[in-house]
């Protein structure tokens, strides 16, 4: 009985155990589980990074020699909806996951993808926590993240010569970090804060606080909203011509969508720019050009970065030549990106940040076939001096 | 007082949002989470009609007209078979409504922000007591207290008000004088629907128009029908001015305390007066 106990144990070591008889088998194909929000709030953002992906999937057609495809899954711009979308989505296999888009969301998926050790690349989400506090092994950012965002904007302050800033800024935590940071830098530069104001995310009336910064004497006004309030804030502030009085300025918070919705009085706005189709690089003029055949409209930031970061990632995956995930963990952690739309990526193992250049805009009129309202980029700042420093570990 | 002037803006719109559904509520005794998707429907009905006229006048005269014929279809087919019966399938039904409303916007005008501007003699703006103010602002104080009178007038001194009243308060009793109780509880929603259509076109100068935007005045809304008092056009209007008035100065003085006194003041109005602020108290048996 002893002998065949053992026996069947050195057999099954030869089959399971290191050096196997035998490899497990690729899968049948490299599918992208994508986790964005295809309804609620953030239904624009999320169905433009699915438009970004299925452009790149498109052109690519294979990865390691199997067909690539993406499973889409709607999150309903709701954090516990994406953690049970991700859930279903690695169930079903998928090699990598891809998204959230709100940072909320993001956040609430990082730790499913790292207990199940598959990779997730986040090209949308902005908040710092991402690669800082709660960064993980398995997940990579190849966009902008709020700290650098906020430098961009502390640089122009410093160049446009502002003496002081009034913050209108949605009182959440990101709302409130990005307006912590900035004050920091503020007052490096000797910039007064001539007023503070935090409304209520979907906030319907500004007016009271923009009756306030017109009487406050500031020089300008640091924007920190997205989305509806963005437009509402610059709509209200545009009747009463605001921007004829102060320099209205912010960190990523206006696209050419958002000024089309705000109207003429947009124009003067200027904001750090998260992408541009008019941003001239040989890569994203090749981009722009699908784009446009393919969706017959101009690409947005979410687009754009979507498009850009997965085939950073599956051009790492290409050349490991390995289905292992912990090979393309390790090989996309210490990668550069020449053919970036942006210019050359270089991604940082301490804390899987992509760096990359920052692009400042502003609000203008446009010439067809462009929209008549949209960004136009003035400054690029090099990707020197707008990161934090690594993290300690 | 230019707060004041600005608080007296945010009551009217917040009195224009609820005045439907106080009247829908109050008379019919039917919760419509549907208002907010009507009073968007509204917004996104005058930005085609704006699109196809030019005409923001004849958007704010149509596009309640479209919108109450929605309401009056949705009454008859499927909210009227549910009176009498347990309100939870009322909540059902218009909850029903929201989602088929949404993927009805989303269909034809899709998920991106649009925007309607004022009409152009009312994007000026006027020089008040040390603020600018637009005047399309002003407008919303004039054209909100007008309708305001006219609701009041309709409900409470005609005969119309009067048979509406009567309905809502022992329906039985209204049928055996012979006055088709079905076509009055139909017209009542289709009023409620056109004025929430008319607080959309109202506010969409001032707002991205967006999938979503009926979510952000919902509860604005109860609040005002709850404070006011249900079914009750003047307690609609000062329940609105007041909770106007406590944004507006808060914001000015106070903003971390805005949500705090909204919040406690209705859950003190549900408290220590059900009925409503502004309500008169109903006589039990």
């Amino acid at each position: 009985m002893n002998r065949s106990i053992v026996g069947s144990a050195l057999v099954a070591a030869a089959f399971f155990g290191p050096g196997a008889a035998f490899a497990q088998p690729a899968p049948e194909a490299f599918v992208i589980g994508g986790v964005v929000p295809l309804s609620g709030a953030y239904a624009l953002l999320g169905t433009s990074m699915q438009k970004g992906v299925d452009l790149a999937i498109e052109q690519r057609g294979k990865v390691l020699s199997k067909p690539l495809r993406a499973v889409w899954e709607d999150t309903e711009t709701k954090p516990q909806t994406s953690v049970q979308k991700a859930n279903k989505l690695l169930a079903g296999g998928v090699s990598m996951l891809f998204g959230d888009g709100a940072s909320g969301q993001t956040l609430a998926i990082m730790p499913v993808a790292d207990q199940r050790k598959v990779p997730l690349l986040v090209t949308t989400s902005a908040a710092d926590q991402i690669t800082g506090a709660n960064r993980n092994r398995y997940t990579f950012r190849t966009s902008n993240l709020v700290f650098m965002e906020t430098r961009i904007a502390a640089e122009y302050v410093k160049k446009a010569g502002l003496k002081s800033v009034y913050v209108v800024a949605v009182d959440q935590p990101v709302g409130r970090d990005a307006w912590t940071t900035m004050k920091g830098i503020l007052s490096t530069m000797g910039v007064a804060v001539a007023g503070e104001d935090f409304a209520a995310i979907g906030s319907q009336d500004y007016s009271v606080i923009i009756d306030k910064i017109a009487k406050s004497g500031t020089q300008g006004v640091f924007v920190i909203t997205t989305g509806a309030d963005t437009i509402t804030f610059l709509k209200q502030a545009g009747q009463v011509k605001l921007g004829s009085k102060v320099k209205i300025f912010g960190t990523g918070f206006l696209d050419d969508d958002a000024a089309m919705a705000v109207g003429p009085d947009v124009v003067g706005v200027k904001t750090v720019a998260r992408y541009h189709f008019s941003y001239d690089t040989p890569a994203n003029k090749r981009f722009v050009e699908a784009y446009r055949k393919k969706y017959n409209e101009w690409p947005n930031a979410y687009a754009g970065h979507a498009y850009d970061g997965i085939n950073w990632f599956l051009d790492v995956v290409e050349k490991t030549g390995s289905w292992n995930p912990e090979t393309w963990v390790t090989a996309f952690e210490n990668s550069s990106y020449p053919a970036s739309l942006f210019g050359p990526k270089q991604m940082r193992a301490c804390d899987h940040q992509a760096l990359g250049v920052g692009l400042w805009a502003e609000a203008a009129a446009g010439q067809a076939p462009q929209p008549p309202l949209l960004l136009k980029v003035t400054d690029t700042f090099p990707a020197a001096g707008l990161y934090p420093d690594c993290p300690k570990t | 007082m230019s707060v004041i002037l600005i608080g007296l803006s945010l009551g009217m719109l917040l009195f224009l949002l609820a005045a439907g559904l106080t009247l829908v509520f109050g008379l019919l005794g039917v919760v419509n989470f549907a208002h907010g998707s009507l009073y968007m429907l509204g917004a996104y009905v005058a930005l085609q009609l704006v699109a196809w006229t030019g005409s923001f006048w004849l958007a704010l005269l149509l596009a309640p007209l479209a919108v109450g014929l929605v309401g009056g279809l949705l009454e008859r087919l499927t909210l009227r078979r549910l009176y009498g019966r347990d309100p939870a399938y009322q909540l059902l039904i218009t909850f029903g409504y929201i989602l088929v409303i949404e993927e009805f916007i989303r269909m034809v005008w899709g998920v991106n922000f649009r925007s309607i501007n004022p009409p152009s003699p009312l994007a000026g703006t006027t020089e008040l007591f040390g603020s600018t103010v637009t005047d399309y602002r002003l407008f919303i104080i004039g054209f909100g207290l007008l309708l305001s009178l006219a609701l009041f007038f309709v409900v409470e001194r005609t005969r119309i008000g009067i048979v509406v009243r009567a309905a809502s308060a022992n329906s039985a009793m209204v049928s055996c004088l012979g006055i088709d109780v079905g076509k009055v509880r139909t017209g009542v929603f289709v009023a409620g629907a056109m004025l929430a259509a008319i607080s959309g076109v109202v506010a969409a100068p001032l707002l991205p128009l967006k999938l979503g935007m009926s979510f952000t005045i919902i509860i604005d809304c109860f609040i005002v029908v709850v404070i006011g008092g249900l079914g009750n056009i003047r307690g609609a209007i000062l329940g609105a001015m007041l909770i106007g008035m406590m944004r507006a100065v808060g914001q000015q003085f106070a903003a971390d305390w805005i949500f705090l006194l909204t919040y406690g003041l209705l859950i003190a109005t549900l408290i220590f007066r059900p009925e409503g602020l502004f309500n008169v108290r109903g006589r039990t048996a």
